[in-house]
């Protein structure tokens, strides 16, 4: 009965670590005083900066580093968003200046067609190779 | 037929790791990006000139002859190492080094360049880094080779070492 209570209580605080982990905010790179005081257009910065790759720390996005470049493109994209440019127009000012690295997913275009497709082409591929193998082996 | 079978995954895994083998062999910086910038005129800015009094107007400076565009700080460990070869570049025939000092404190700088020399005929002062945006610099020190036209021909991520400074001056002697 005692082992058992002991295993539940284990089980318990694994559930609940998962639980926090999958409850957890990320930390985030935004400093309270780049923050826009309109809503609606902060919301519009965080959702473009989210898409932006950091480029000193290449795996983050420039909205959850702290890499001072990442603060300068961040503190960009506001100003840009309180002059009136659009998403569009963020995108392209940064694509112009550090190619489609520095969006997080690459765009679909003939150069990125390999890389966009051939999941999909293997995943077929895999299909195909259990399909024959189970048509193989009821042979047998 | 089963043995036939298993060659095509072998031949797949195999190749995989030729290529694995291949970018492993080869010389290449997976953290360097190329420049979007390549082939293209030199960005269009204006800011303040350290030492001259008249402001740094991109369109004045580029053109007639070919430049080479230094981004640096005194902050920056690696500017000091490549300092000598950016001397050395200065004082080669035919090309003018330009300096943009980045994100620095100018009274630093100039203390910074006394001690070193400077090999720089004009600076641009980048205080907020906005030049270097416009120029799609991520890491200083970075160097970019202009033409006589000023079009950029040539982006280096990182210190000029002895193995760039030949590169950058093979570039340089193609493009004259």
């Amino acid at each position: 009965m005692i082992k058992n209570f002991l295993t539940f209580k284990i089980f318990i605080l694994i559930i609940a670590f998962c639980l926090i982990q999958f409850f957890s905010t990320n930390s985030y790179g935004v400093d309270p005083e780049e923050i826009l005081q309109n809503q609606k257009l902060e919301l519009r910065a965080r959702n473009i900066s989210k898409n932006i790759r950091c480029m000193i720390c290449q795996n983050q996005s420039i909205d959850e580093s702290s890499a001072p470049l990442a603060k300068d493109l961040r503190i960009l994209i506001r100003n840009k968003i309180t002059e009136g440019n659009s998403d569009k127009e963020i995108y392209k000012f940064l694509t112009d200046r550090y190619g489609d690295f520095i969006l997080l997913k690459p765009p679909f275009k003939l150069s990125t067609l390999a890389l966009w497709l051939l999941p999909f082409v293997f995943l077929l591929i895999g299909i195909f190779i259990v399909f024959w193998h189970n048509k193989k082996s009821k042979k047998i | 037929m089963k043995k036939q079978f298993l060659i095509f995954p072998s031949v797949l895994f195999l190749s995989i790791l030729l290529i694995f083998l291949y970018l492993l062999i080869i010389d290449r910086n997976p953290t360097e990006l190329p420049s979007t910038l390549l082939n293209k005129k030199v960005p269009k800015f204006e800011s303040e000139s350290l030492f001259k009094e008249k402001k740094f107007v991109s369109s004045d400076v580029f053109g007639e002859k070919i430049k080479l565009v230094n981004f640096f700080a005194t902050w920056c460990k690696p500017c000091r190492d490549e300092h000598s070869y950016v001397k050395r570049f200065s004082n080669q025939e035919g090309i003018e080094v330009i300096g943009i000092n980045y994100k620095d404190n100018s009274q630093k700088t100039i203390s910074w360049l006394k001690e070193l020399g400077n090999p720089y005929s004009n600076i641009a002062v980048d205080k907020n880094g906005r030049i270097a945006i416009d120029w799609g610099v991520y890491g200083i020190p970075e160097t970019f080779v202009v033409n006589s036209k000023g079009i950029i021909k040539y982006r280096h991520v990182g210190p000029i070492t002895k193995k760039i400074y030949k590169k950058i001056n093979l570039i340089i002697s193609e493009i004259e």
